[in-house]
């Protein structure tokens, strides 16, 4: 077994963001804090920020509420990128 | 031998499910489980493109639709976790196959087989997928006006069948499913997408397309599962 890595919030939100968009890893590597999400890209439907949060969850080792989710989060990558800092860090 | 995909069949409580078959001339046979719900959409092509490859490496494999999925006859509303293990069984036995690659939620279904030999591709915990199927729910149901939460609908599910994501989840599915993770098995290979840091006993290049919004494919990443396969499965 090989055994678990720690992955930086920012890391894991580009590879989630990566896996849904089906983008490559130069693609996903221009995306910067001002990045626009929700509304900019037509993949980010509510099945896919479902699927989104439950991700972050699993790689990050975090509990999100639902509370805890508005449209401001996805509106840019880096506010997704804040909102999983700020999980981790508790 | 020219690649000849087939349904086959195999009994399950008086019913005959679909299997999709391909043929390799060789005695080596694969059973192939497949991820749950939209996962199991999103994943089918690929699912299909390991089977291709396999037949390459003369291994031929099955690919048994899950009771309640598909062209099933029984409504999934109807079937249960257990169901599913039982049918996996089934047709493990009726077409003697001893090696079992399942996927994802598939890997939850594989329970009843503890002797045979299983390669499990990214298990995921039933908890987990049942909270994004809900949080679809909830999301949905926030779009036409309504506040739904976790534990409300999960109160609603124990009394009776749920429509998730499209999914109609009856109360006992949704129990089991959301207890049901992955069992320990005396022959066990874990593999997992490079980019996912938890342990495994091998990684594949790839993305991972059960997250995909529409239905994708990787010819690169199914040819990789399905060498990791054969050479799991050795001659």
């Amino acid at each position: 077994m090989q055994n678990e890595v720690e992955l930086t919030p920012d890391a894991a939100v580009r590879a989630v963001m990566r896996d849904i968009l089906g983008l490559s890893e130069e693609q996903v590597a221009e995306f910067t804090a001002e990045t626009e999400l929700f509304g900019a890209l037509p993949e980010l439907d509510s099945m896919a920020v479902a699927g989104l949060l439950t991700e972050l969850e699993d790689r990050l080792d975090i509990m999100i509420d639902d509370d805890e989710v508005d449209g401001e989060l996805f509106e840019t990558f880096g506010n997704l990128v804040a909102f999983a800092e700020m999980k981790v860090t508790g | 031998m020219t690649l000849a995909p087939a349904f086959v069949f195999y009994e399950f409580a008086d019913r005959k499910e679909f299997c999709l078959h391909v043929t390799a001339q060789s005695p080596r046979r694969v059973m192939l489980v497949p991820p749950l719900f939209d996962e199991m959409n999103r994943m089918r092509k690929m699912m299909v493109d390991v089977m291709r490859s396999l037949h390459e490496l003369e291994i031929s494999s099955f690919l048994p639709d899950l009771p309640g999925t598909n062209e099933s006859v029984i409504a999934l509303e109807q079937v249960t976790l257990s169901d599913w293990q039982k049918a996996v069984q089934a047709c493990a036995e009726q077409h003697q196959i001893s090696y079992i690659a399942s996927f994802r939620g598939g890997a939850l279904t594989v329970a009843d087989l503890p002797s045979a030999n299983h390669w499990i591709f990214s298990p995921v915990k039933g908890a987990t997928l049942m909270r994004t199927m809900l949080r679809t729910k909830i999301a949905a149901d926030r779009e036409s006006g309504l506040t739904t939460s976790l534990a409300e609908l999960a109160a609603r599910a124990e009394n009776g069948p749920l429509e998730l994501a499209g999914n109609i989840i009856g109360s006992e599915l949704f129990a089991q499913l959301n207890a049901a993770e992955m069992t320990d098995m005396p022959s066990r290979r874990i593999v997992r997408l490079e980019s996912d840091s938890k342990p495994s006993d091998g990684q594949i290049a790839g993305s991972a397309l059960w997250l995909r919004a529409a239905p994708d494919d990787d010819l690169t990443m199914s040819t990789a599962i399905a060498q990791d396969i054969a050479g799991w499965m050795g001659q």
